[in-house]
């Protein structure tokens, strides 16, 4: 036990005294931190509703924004538009009346006017726009003013009140909700963050942990380090100390987003609530779950490490274990929006998928206690299994050098020298 | 302490490689492992470490199953490699502290061999950074910053230039002379000679001379003589030889200018001095003939391809 001490201290060290994974770090919270506390000194109310808190807006910058409103226009040939209801379907629009058709395409045309509808019957119109943007959802808007100048031109002819109309068709309707146990709707989100943010870990420090255990291959010091201690305390530690330092370097990170967000939560207006507002129960199951399971493949990564010796083959050795995590993650995503299926209920009890399927189901499904217990228990164990099996195949690689060992005849080779 | 191998026989898949090796070192003495490339001296040392397991056979020390994560032993292997972009100081600390030595021993161990072998200057510097021998030398410092009790060197001299194997000779005669074990396998003979009270040539898998070495220098130079003339060349003296006292002694061999004879069964030295006294030979070289460790590898190596 104090040799595994000894080699996560020396591997920490490495972590911790890297200037590009430190810096990598430092970069990624001030960028992370910045971004979220944007609306605090940018006006972002277009983008969050909201204006910036202690700032009310003198009429030079209410002239400004004036001047900024984007110019709409319209030709009615056929009688029907009526502006008034135009200027309130569109509140951050001026509206003109063109001349023409031709008219009206030319200034489009020009980019004089950012868009231009040409109304050519009671239910048809043409739409002009320059370059239609990837959001661009004025025709949707417009249908309903169409709409409604229909309702009002028919209401009118047959001498009916549209107002009356109008309230008894859209009666309002109170409804308050009483969720008994999980709200999925809210949750969905934050679990989906998380999946994915558990995806990297494995994808991204996974990888850097092969590399760690390759290179001790490749420069050759591996003979001299299993003849100073035990490989158990060799893998052992390396690979938790590269899950502590992923670990790290994203609960950093993840750390600034969330305290940033929490301090500027205001200046958004809540948008980002379903992405940053996770609830403690949450992130307590994501802790157990997602950093379980991330541990599995950060210890079935270094396995894979130990198998080649050159860290330019790392990528053919994990290459099958990365065909495993890329498809639970898709079918965890996937299940999500099945949470009480039977196939997530089988994947939350594997230690390949457990860690994303059971924290979800924990925080949008029905799952009783016990199977949380047993879910764990499977995991610790598989954990612990694959650490030693790792720790196997790593003393199995000493001296092997050449191509990459196949992860079945590494198997075959333990099981004959057992 | 004594360090015993037994009847060490190893194969890997079909192939066995070592046919039971066997031999044995004391503390203050140094055995030489000697062999052709691919005679197993590396395998031999590799099972010593564990690195390898053997089919059969058994390391013992003072009698007892040798355990090599018991002791602190120092193994230089042949496959040189420490970390490249980490500095000399860490390492050897962190190879020490592996090893049993709390950090504050460590430290100052490896001040200690930094500065025996001469490479303190680089402690902070990256391994990378430094020159081939310099770095052959801090793998040498970090072999022996636990201040092991056994120390096993396979090939130590290889990569180093005259000064510095200088360094290193003075430094294994200095861990002899402390009562440690030391194995040494090497191709260069002229360092095994001056070290190693103990030798075990290994050919094709097999021990095929071992013992002490002085004996083994007896054995090999015993009935034969050194003679070199100054107004003969040597094949003018071997024909002569040959010619004038075929009862006496026969020619064995030549090395440069000195001519190598066998006494004739019922000869002595003292006759042949007085059939070179009486002859018109003016001896500049006569003697007892000791062979060198390379002859006597040679020798015996060829021997067995044959």
């Amino acid at each position: 036990m104090k040799r595994f001490w000894i080699v996560l201290k020396y591997e920490l060290k490495e972590y911790f005294t890297n200037k590009v994974f430190m810096g990598l770090t430092v970069v990624l919270v001030v960028l992370g931190a910045a971004a979220l506390f944007l609306p605090r000194f940018v006006d972002m109310s277009g983008f969050t509703g909201v204006q910036v808190v202690g700032d009310k807006e003198d009429d030079s910058t209410q002239d400004s924004q004036q001047g900024e409103r984007p110019l709409f226009l319209y030709a009615d040939e056929a009688g029907v538009v009526q502006p008034q209801v135009l200027g309130e379907m569109f509140p951050d629009v001026d509206w003109q009346e063109a001349d023409s058709a031709d008219a009206l395409r030319s200034l489009v045309e020009n980019q004089e006017a950012q868009a231009g509808f040409l109304v050519t019957g009671a239910t048809q119109y043409e739409y002009y726009v320059y370059n239609k943007g990837m959001t661009d959802h004025n025709t949707a808007v417009f249908d309903q003013a169409m709409k409604l100048f229909y309702r009002m031109q028919y209401s009118q002819q047959k001498g009916w009140d549209l107002g009356e109309i109008t309230a008894m068709y859209d009666v309002p309707v109170t409804v308050t909700e009483q969720i008994l146990n999980k709200d999925s709707g809210s949750n969905y989100w934050y679990c989906y963050v998380l999946v994915i943010i558990v995806f990297m870990l494995i994808v991204y420090y996974g990888q850097m942990i092969a590399v760690s255990v390759t290179s001790e291959k490749s420069n050759r010091a591996i003979e001299v380090l299993v003849t100073s201690t035990s490989p158990n305390s060799l893998l052992f530690g390396k690979v938790i100390a590269g899950a502590i330092g992923g670990v790290f370097q994203m609960g950093v990170i993840l750390g600034a987003i969330l305290l940033s967000y929490r301090v500027n939560r205001e200046q958004w207006g809540g948008m980002l609530d379903m992405f940053l507002h996770i609830p403690g129960e949450v992130l307590i199951a994501f802790a157990f779950f997602g950093l379980g399971g991330y541990l599995f493949y950060a210890f079935l990564f270094g396995a894979m490490g130990a198998l080649v010796s050159k860290t330019e083959d790392i990528s053919k050795s994990v290459s099958g274990l990365m065909v495993v995590v890329m498809i639970v993650y898709f079918f965890s995503l996937m299940q999500l929006m099945n949470i009480d299926g039977p196939i997530i209920k089988v994947l939350s009890f594997l230690p390949i998928s457990s860690y994303s399927t059971m924290f979800a189901r924990v925080a949008m499904g029905s799952v009783a206690a016990w199977e949380i217990v047993v879910s764990f228990l499977i995991l610790a164990a598989s954990i612990a299994g694959t650490g030693i099996l790792g720790a196997k195949l790593y003393r199995m690689g000493t001296l092997r050098y050449g191509n990459p060992i196949k992860i079945g005849t590494a198997l075959k080779d333990l099981r004959k020298s057992d | 302490m004594r360090l015993e191998v037994k009847g060490i026989h190893k194969s890997f898949g079909d192939k066995e490689v070592l046919h039971g090796i066997d031999f044995h070192v004391e503390s203050g003495k140094a055995l030489g492992l000697l062999g052709r490339n691919g005679a197993g001296k590396t395998t031999t040392i590799r099972i010593l470490m564990d690195v390898f397991h053997a089919n059969s056979g058994e390391i013992l020390l003072d009698g007892k199953k040798f355990v090599p994560s018991r002791h602190r032993i120092g193994y230089l292997p042949e496959e040189r490699g420490l970390y490249p972009k980490r500095t000399v100081i860490d390492q050897m600390i962190y190879l020490a502290c592996l090893r049993g030595l709390n950090p504050k021993e460590a430290k100052e161990s490896a001040k200690r061999w930094l500065a025996r072998l001469e490479v303190s200057e680089y402690e902070t510097r990256k391994l990378e950074t430094l020159s081939k021998g310099n770095q052959q030398k801090v793998q040498l410092a970090a072999t022996l910053v636990s201040n092991p009790e056994i120390i096993i060197l396979d090939e130590p001299f290889s990569g180093l230039d005259p000064v510095n194997s200088q360094i290193l000779k003075d430094v294994v005669n200095e861990l002899i002379a402390e009562d440690r074990i030391v194995i040494f396998s090497s191709h260069q003979m002229s360092y095994v000679e001056e070290f190693c009270d103990e030798i075990a040539i290994i050919n094709q898998g097999e021990v095929v001379l071992a013992g002490r070495l002085r004996d083994i220098k007896k054995e090999y130079g015993k009935n034969r003589l050194m003679l070199a003339a100054e107004n003969l060349s040597v094949e003018e003296l071997a024909q002569k030889v040959e010619r004038e006292w075929p009862d006496l002694v026969s020619v064995s061999g030549r090395k440069r200018d000195i001519l190598i004879l066998e006494l004739k069964e019922g000869a002595d030295r003292r006759k042949v001095m007085a059939a070179l006294a009486a002859s018109s030979v003016e001896v500049e070289r006569f003697g007892c003939y000791e062979p060198s460790l390379n002859d006597i590898f040679v020798m015996k190596v060829g021997e067995e391809e044959e």
